[in-house]
């Protein structure tokens, strides 16, 4: 094990101390970290890692590779690090195969995360289309946590179909917590009473001064484009309308340069940017 | 670290390339600055062609199917499934699965002793002409030459084939007849100087991607470039012109063009009266071919056609280039003697810079057929049915010689299909995948009583094998490649052969003494000689001529030699250039109310062949991981097929899935399916009608419907 | 006053040969009839000093092609970390490449820029295995007399002479080298065998300049990257342009695997199988979950902005699909975004593209061709 405290590549052990299938080809673990010594961080207490929400461990399994995958626990809530994971490419579908007390291999947490300040005494929208749900649950949880310091909360979920609604368990108990949500399907089905359309559709639901509140987006491309046009053009200031961008990533530090996008590394800068640097960052294409 | 120069085991451009050594793992791969095919560059498939050499799939020790009948120790040892009781030793390390058959690894002597016993036995009861051996167009000249003489003079056949069948057996055959020869005629340096560059039915860019660069420096200096293909691929978006026919009609569509040459006066008569014949009756049937007829049949407009035709005969240096477009047709040997009329009728054949140039497909399928590994000829094209050239090989290598002409490839398969075969030895080749309707392909391997494969990994064909043979790759082995434009290169031993991984001519060597002829040859150069000995277009080409420069083109005749840059100078190989006329053919199949597509197949640029190289390749294979159809967008509207949508295409003969690519790059009504998938073979589609003379099936055009399926894309790699 | 240093040609070989005691000697060789290669000194009389400036890469030795990063045997729990440690010394690179591998050492050691990750001072940032070959490895360059045609390492600022960047330069004085150091490692190998050199004088001084004037005369190629950038960001350069350099361009990755400069890799797996039992027959045996494997190696291999994988996410979507797209990244991303992130272009005018582009995209040839044809 020559120099592996210095190799910013060596992955850390971690246990799966829970996998449940969530449907629709999303699993969910929560595993326990067992990080080298000395641990990641100074904070970090023995079998704990540091991260903030819309970080990203490289997650990986000997023989099949790794792959970026967000968190979606939220630290101080959560003992453990969670991941709901969709099973859309060859590492995936590996790691989808993993049962309780199987051992995958962390690297992380990487990226800038959200930016919870930005929000701070404002009301917080967070829109989430499909899958995006993963990483935003995390910072749900924080900013309830620390609800105080903030405005009201509002929640915008859209999935393909009701089955394909994700962490059932955690949307009403924020409910009872105060969160206002909305749901809605693109197809609905016979036990369906909600909502239908695309989330953009139901942003009149969100009833608050647009100019002043602060918006969490996360899902995909086109679902990310068109809601920050519309935010904009209910007055919601660029700096205001954050989200969290996908890129292919290998190294997760900076180094591969297979996230390279504009002028940034997704996955140092990003994958968090506010729509005004998302603009800026588009000056010269892609 | 060493790096070692070799050549590209790829496309038949014959790139020079070092392979970088480390402590004996190939780590990297660099152009060669001064080779004058490459000229410091290379394409993906060259760059990248160091991976698969040491992959962990090798094979690296002889197996022997275990539920053949003869081994009766199976019997009494069941195989046990091999992961059972940790893997490793015992009984267990022995046994191999491969989907439900079982192979056990056996030593070489166990193994060749076998085949020698089963092969004697097959030759003994049922005559030689029972067993049929494929050669291969990967494998080193001196390879081919010895997998020649053990099919004729140790098992006594002239059934003795290889993949060049499909692909450029036309041109063999079509050229042979109107000019004698029918290798590629100038040189791929000569390229950068022409005046205008013909490529109908190649996609040079992609499949011969330093050839490409030729010819992008001869448009950077000014060249016309004339593209005639119903695909857009990159060279035609480079093309001044690009003619997009239905798939096969190129015969139509040269003979218009020739049209118009004859009746604008662009011919050049001083050449046809000196250096061909029967111009007369040639004339007769070009005359049908108005530019409108033309234009009726193929859909490229008379005035496209017309443009053509001057362009092309008003320059003396034009260069005329064809491939698997033009080959795989069942006239492809009519669509080989049309371009040879062309290049004839306006003299552009015989000096620099001009003449028609066949691209071959493989590293080394040009040797392969000089060395003789056709059923109808010894090396350096000397026929078997010829006493004399049959008296001199049997005087060499002292045994008698069968006089008859030998099946082809296709020929073997249905012969086994129908039991008139016994027995196959399959060096480095992928029938399975390569061979036009895979299910009778299948078939036929099934019924063999004994099957030989040699191969550098477990092809799907393997599968099939009795016995399966490991052989070292190009980077662990000495011998030569001979490429498009005849130029017979060294290549450079880098690394020892995987495991216990034998060379094939060593193989081959080791095999024949077992069978009782002996085969003994200390070195590759050993064979190089003989086969100088016994070819006269090989005479002055000797190993340590090819050590210190860039190989001779040959005819090369005496060790002075200094090889021959243009073919036909003078004189035509077979004396008078003779105008063979053709009349155009409707494919085989065409589409109809239940299939309405024309299905045309080939390579994709990323991939190669059966992709058993390929295929185990990082960064090829995340390129291209699965199969895509074609399709243009009109079309895919109507069918209601969106891009990257799962879609079943059929044929009479079967069906495939794959992943739709809605493109306008292809012309309505045709679609387009690379073949290196054995997940989605577009062999099981396509259809094995053969060219009457050179028994080339029809790749190129069959009748297909497309459905789309319900169903999520599937996820890529 | 300067302390730079003679070297008597004749002890030069000498020199070479009590360094390779310590360490591995790569340096330019004869390859196959008029190539040259970089490759482990046999015999040191047979370094070409006549190596062109344009020679091949010498990138490899500290970021190769393919470089093993971990093994994991699957049946233990143990990571066994693979970087490579071999000390080397390269001699012969040219004043390009060093500066290439200048911007490459701090590309590789940069730190993160993340917010979370100043908040974490801390966390290590450097490529563990580029920074491991690269502490280990001593380079001597040799400044060019004579440019070749495709050079234009004077119109960026990276030769034919560095001021200042390297370990050892030698300039080729006729009878002798002028030798400076400029690290401590360059230090090193020069003062352990200070005997072989002496001190300069006034007229080495003299004649090193000369040779440097000299040498400036010979360039063919006046390429201004710095007037490419301004009219691309200027948006004069429109996109039917790229559009057109796209339509040529072979997608061989030439132009990245030959570029100095250029450092994108992929991270792949290979899973090794005990021969027996075999993997069932499939065709990928890398990246299956390494089932029927004994062990896993992560090893990482050059990569290409060029391949349309190169930016594919997991579910098929890639961001840059069109070729024009993947083409202007590249242009992008040498000439705009190197400058803001280093203040320097991602080129350094070795002219390898010029030689081993199959379309004739290189940058001095598209730079040349904006020029003229982009007012």
């Amino acid at each position: 094990m020559t120099g592996s405290n210095n190799n910013i590549y060596m992955p850390f052990k971690a246990v799966i101390e829970e996998a449940i299938d969530m449907g629709c080809n999303v699993k969910f673990f929560k595993v326990i970290p067992i990080p080298p010594h000395p641990p990641l961080s100074k904070g970090g207490r023995g079998g704990f890692i540091d991260y903030i929400p819309g970080q990203f461990f490289m997650v990986s399994q000997w023989g099949a590779g790794e792959a970026p995958i967000s968190v979606t626990s939220t630290r101080g809530l959560q003992r453990h690090i969670e991941f709901a994971i969709k099973k859309v490419g060859a590492v995936t579908t590996v790691l989808h195969k993993l049962k309780k007390s199987d051992t995958i291999w962390l690297r992380g947490p990487y990226g800038n995360g959200f930016n919870a300040d930005a929000a701070k005494k404002r009301d917080v929208v967070f829109i989430a289309g499909g899958i995006g749900i993963v990483p935003l649950r995390s910072l749900i949880n924080f900013i309830q946590m620390h609800k105080k310091q903030y405005g009201k909360i509002f929640l915008l979920y859209g999935a393909k179909n009701p089955s394909e609604i994700l962490f059932k368990e955690d949307l009403k108990a924020w409910n009872k917590k105060g969160i206002e949500i909305t749901l809605t399907v693109d197809v609905k089905d016979e036990s369906w009473k909600g909502n239908t359309g695309v989330v953009t559709g139901h942003l009149d639901r969100v009833k608050t001064d647009f100019k002043n509140a602060c918006s969490y987006i996360c899902g995909p491309d086109i679902m990310i484009e068109k809601t920050m046009k519309e935010l904009t053009s209910r007055g919601m200031p660029d700096r205001q309308i954050i989200t969290t961008l996908e890129a292919r990533m290998k190294c997760g530090i900076g180094k591969c340069g297979q996230c390279y996008h504009g002028i940034e590394y997704i996955c140092t800068n990003g994958p968090v940017y506010t729509y005004e640097e998302i603009k800026k960052r588009r000056v010269y294409g892609p | 670290m060493e790096k070692v120069p070799t050549i590209c085991p790829y496309c038949g451009c014959g790139c020079g390339l070092y392979l970088h050594v480390d402590k004996g793992i190939i780590c990297g791969v660099s152009p060669s600055r001064n080779h004058p095919v490459s000229k410091g560059s290379l394409c993906v498939k060259g760059w990248n062609c160091y991976e698969f050499i040491q992959h962990p799939d090798r094979l690296t020790k002889p197996l022997i199917r275990i539920n053949s009948k003869e081994h009766t120790t199976s019997k009494k040892n069941p195989p046990l499934p091999p992961f059972s009781k940790g893997g490793r030793g015992g009984i267990n390390s022995s046994l191999v699965t491969h989907n439900s058959s079982l192979f056990r690894e056996a030593s070489w002597d166990e193994a060749l002793s076998y085949i020698a016993k089963k092969l004697t036995k097959i030759k003994n009861t049922s005559g030689p002409d029972s067993i049929g051996v494929l050669s291969s167009a990967k494998c080193t000249n001196e390879e081919n030459y010895l997998m020649m003489k053990f099919a004729r003079a140790v098992l006594g056949t002239n059934n003795i084939d290889h993949c060049a069948r499909l692909c450029h057996s036309s041109t063999l055959g079509g050229l042979a007849s109107t000019f004698g020869s029918g290798a590629m005629t100038n040189s791929i340096s000569e390229i950068a100087d022409a005046r205008v560059i013909f490529v109908i039915g190649s996609n040079t860019t992609e499949q011969h991607p330093m050839i490409g660069m030729h010819m992008l420096d001869a448009v950077n200096r000014g060249a016309i470039l004339m593209v005639a293909d119903p695909r857009r691929n990159m060279i035609a978006e480079l093309a001044h012109i690009h003619l997009k026919h239905k798939s096969g009609t190129d015969v139509a569509l040269l003979n218009s063009i020739m049209n118009v040459i004859i009746n604008e006066g662009l011919v050049d008569i001083a050449f046809i009266k000196r250096r061909t014949e029967n111009f007369d009756e040639f004339e007769k049937v070009i005359s049908k071919y108005s530019p409108d007829i033309g234009e009726a049949i193929t859909g490229v407009s008379a005035d496209d056609i017309r443009k053509v035709a001057r362009m092309y005969a008003a320059e003396t240096r034009s260069m005329l280039f064809f491939s698997m477009g033009i080959t795989q047709h069942i006239t492809g040997v009519d669509n080989v003697r049309a371009c040879a009329n062309l290049a004839m009728l306006t003299a552009h054949v015989g000096h620099a810079m001009t003449g028609l140039n066949p691209l071959r497909g493989q590293n080394n399928v040009q040797g392969s057929c000089d060395m003789g590994a056709i059923p109808e000829v010894y090396s350096g094209y000397q026929n078997v049915k010829d006493a004399s050239a049959r008296k001199k090989f049997e005087a060499a290598w002292g045994v008698s010689l069968p006089k008859k002409s030998g099946l082809t490839l296709i020929e073997m398969l249905n012969a086994s299909r129908r039991n008139k075969l016994k027995a196959m030895y399959i060096m480095g080749e992928n029938p399975v995948i390569s061979d036009p309707d895979v299910k009778h392909t299948i078939e036929a391997l099934k019924k063999l009583n004994f099957l030989i494969v040699q191969d550098i990994f477990m092809t799907e064909t393997a599968k099939f094998a009795h016995v399966v043979l490991p052989a070292a790759s190009f980077a662990e082995k000495e011998g030569t490649f001979t490429n498009t434009e005849r130029r017979v290169q060294k290549i450079r031993k880098a690394i020892e052969p995987a495991g216990k991984a034998m060379p094939d001519w060593q193989i081959i060597c080791e095999l024949s003494k077992k069978m009782g002829y002996n085969m003994d040859y200390k070195a590759p150069y050993e064979v190089m000689e003989e086969i100088a000995l016994l070819t006269p277009s090989y005479r002055g080409i000797l190993h340590h001529r090819l050590d210190d420069g860039y190989g001779l083109q040959w005819p090369c005749t005496d060790v002075n030699h200094p090889g021959t840059q243009f073919l036909h100078r003078k004189k035509f190989a077979r004396g008078l250039g003779s105008f063979i006329p053709v009349h155009y053919l409707p494919p085989d199949e065409q589409p109809d109310e239940k299939y309405p597509f024309i299905l045309t197949t080939g390579r994709s640029y990323f991939q190669y062949h059966t992709g058993t190289m390929t295929r185990r390749t990082t960064t090829l294979e995340r390129e291209q991981p699965e199969c895509t159809v074609e399709i243009n967008a009109e079309d895919a509207e109507q069918f209601g097929i969106k891009n990257r949508a799962k879609i079943k295409v059929s044929t009479r003969r079967g069906s495939i899935e794959a992943v739709a690519d809605v493109t306008d790059k292809i012309i309505p009504g045709t679609i387009f399916i690379p073949f290196h998938f054995h997940e989605a073979s577009a062999n099981v589609l396509t259809n094995p009608a053969l060219d009457p003379y050179a028994k080339i099936p029809e790749y190129k055009v069959c009748a297909a419907k497309v459905e789309r399926i319900h169903e999520e894309r599937p996820y890529i790699k | 006053m300067k302390k730079d240093l003679i070297l008597n040609k004749n002890y030069l070989s000498y020199w070479l040969r009590q360094l390779r005691k310590e360490m591995q000697l790569i340096g330019p060789m004869r390859g196959f009839k008029g190539d040259f290669v970089f490759k482990s000194i046999g015999q040191i009389h047979e370094i070409s000093l006549d190596c062109p400036a344009s020679a091949p890469l010498p990138k490899e030795f500290v970021f190769p092609h393919v470089e093993e990063m971990f093994e994991k045997v699957f049946s233990e729990q143990e990571i066994k970390d693979l970087q490579n440690n071999d000390k080397r010394i390269i001699f012969g690179i040219r004043p390009c490449d060093m500066s290439a591998i200048n911007l490459i050492d701090r590309f590789y050691s940069s730190k993160f820029e993340s917010s979370y990750d100043l908040a974490h001072p801390n966390r290590k940032s450097e490529d563990s295995y580029y920074m491991a070959r690269r502490r280990n490895t001593v380079f001597i360059s040799i400044g060019c007399n004579n440019p070749d045609p495709t050079c234009f390492c004077n119109s960026v600022g990276t030769g034919p002479f560095l001021e200042s960047g390297f370990d050892v330069q030698l300039t080729d004085l006729g009878d002798r080298y002028f030798v400076q150091t400029g690290s401590k490692a360059g230090k090193t190998i020069t003062n352990s065998y200070r005997y072989l050199f002496e001190e300069a004088q006034r007229q080495d001084y003299d004649d090193q300049y000369e040779i440097m004037l000299s040498a400036l005369t010979k360039f063919e190629k006046r390429i201004n990257l710095e007037e490419t950038r301004q009219k691309i960001l200027a948006g004069k350069v429109r996109d039917s342009f790229w559009e057109w350099v796209s339509t040529r361009c072979f997608e061989c990755g030439g132009c990245v695997y030959e570029c100095p400069v250029c450092t994108c890799f992929n991270i792949v797996e290979r899973t090794e199988t005990d021969k027996s039992p075999r993997p069932p027959l499939r065709a990928m045996a890398f990246t299956k979950g390494g089932q029927g494997g004994i062990k896993g190696k992560r090893i990482r291999i050059w990569d290409t902005c060029f391949f349309k994988g190169f930016t594919r996410m997991a579910g098929g979507n890639i961001p840059a699909e069109k070729k024009v797209m993947r083409t202007k990244r590249w242009w992008f991303h040498k000439l705009l975004y190197y400058p803001e992130q280093f203040k320097r272009f991602g080129c350094v005018g070795c002219g390898r593209c010029t030689i081993t582009c199959p379309g004739r995209i290189d940058i001095a040839t598209i730079s040349q061709k904006i020029k003229v044809e982009i007012k």
